[in-house]
């Protein structure tokens, strides 16, 4: 992708690509500084969530879904995604990345491939199910939108399908899939 | 009244964790103290995202491409004026909000393209931003078919958001 786009710079502006670059990555290290600043709360929170038990009772509370969609035993695990699956619907996905990283870290068998519950999370973090799009609700309101906050509805409806969508979708593959893989290993 | 959400949690929290003599501070600083790293890490994947993006829009090829694209796109009943949106979107939060802001400057803010627009962004997440950073963290390389997957559900929504800004 990125030789592609180099490519076409050249024929385009050869000039500028290297302004292009760097002041990408001059972007992307304000955004890093932004995140440690966003995360450095939320951690200190999480570890707060952490320490108060909390985060045993919401696991506690979502051990159902998560086990029928991830199928993982583990209750450490459990603990991670269940954060990760709740920031996500308070609408936080900046408080999600650090706990989705901690789930994947634990999820991950060093193998270098993706296993089925890696994929789920990673298609329901691509989804993105919210219970309040509060970005966009502030983003509409200062730009002088007469009802900022219409979109709500629609947008859960909209999330909620694809939602559903994406764990059907990965529930099907990974059992066509990981069926198909079992039984070749089974006959080498 | 979503502004009040957040600090009334934040409250509980602390009255919830000193009940549980959980000492506050020094739990807030342990758990802070873990940015630093983590940022450390994630950086070189988001800065080769945000380059690899900068060079695709500057090149001029995804305006290219949404010419190509636009009768498939109509088709399915998204706009002309959405569809960089939607092709973006799965790779870049700030950009796709950059787009967001021109579209509401273009069409104005309260109409069906503009809510479309806040439809699409509400229900579709930044697939190879997420990718890339939860994953930075271990070493799996294969995915299988969790990426298109993810794809199909973000079209498959920005489908339907323009089908349901119709109706509501």
């Amino acid at each position: 992708m990125i030789v592609g786009s180099i490519c076409f710079l050249l024929w385009n502006d050869p000039s500028n690509t290297l302004t292009i670059m760097v002041d990408a990555s001059t972007d992307a290290l304000s955004l890093a500084i932004e995140l440690c600043a966003i995360y450095a709360v939320w951690l200190g929170i999480l570890e707060i969530v952490e320490q108060s038990g909390l985060s045993e009772k919401l696991a506690k509370l979502l051990r159902p879904i998560i086990k029928k969609l991830f199928n993982v035993d583990d209750s450490e695990t459990q603990k991670a995604i269940a954060l990760n699956m709740s920031a996500n619907i308070l609408g936080l996905g900046n408080a999600a990345t650090p706990m989705g990283i901690n789930a994947m870290k634990r999820l991950d068998d060093g193998s270098g491939k993706a296993t089925p519950a890696i994929i789920m999370l990673l298609v329901i973090n691509s989804t993105s199910i919210q219970l309040l799009p509060t970005t966009i609700i502030g983003l509409r309101a200062s730009a002088g939108s007469a009802s900022p906050s219409d979109i709500i509805i629609p947008t859960l409806i909209v999330t909620l399908i694809t939602f559903t969508l994406g764990i059907v979708l990965v529930k099907i593959c990974n059992k066509i899939f990981f069926k198909k893989k079992s039984k070749g290993e089974v006959k080498k | 009244m979503s502004g009040y959400i957040l600090p009334i949690l934040f409250i509980g929290l602390f009255c919830y964790a000193k009940y549980k003599k959980v000492n506050c501070y020094d739990t807030f600083v342990k758990g802070a103290k873990k940015s630093i790293p983590l940022v450390v890490d994630i950086f070189p994947y988001i800065a080769a995202i945000m380059i690899a993006v900068a060079l695709l829009r500057s090149s001029g090829i995804t305006s290219l491409l949404c010419e190509l694209l636009s009768p498939i796109f109509n088709f399915l009943g998204i706009p002309t004026g959405l569809i960089e949106l939607v092709l973006l979107r799965p790779f870049t939060g700030s950009g796709s909000y950059a787009l967001l802001d021109s579209v509401f400057t273009t069409y104005g803010v309260d109409s069906y393209i503009s809510r479309c627009a806040c439809v699409i962004l509400g229900c579709s997440e930044t697939i190879f931003y997420v990718t890339t950073v939860y994953l930075s963290q271990t070493k799996i390389k294969k995915l299988y078919y969790a990426i298109p997957i993810a794809l199909v559900c973000s079209i498959v929504g920005s489908i339907l958001a323009c089908l349901i800004c119709k109706i509501i």
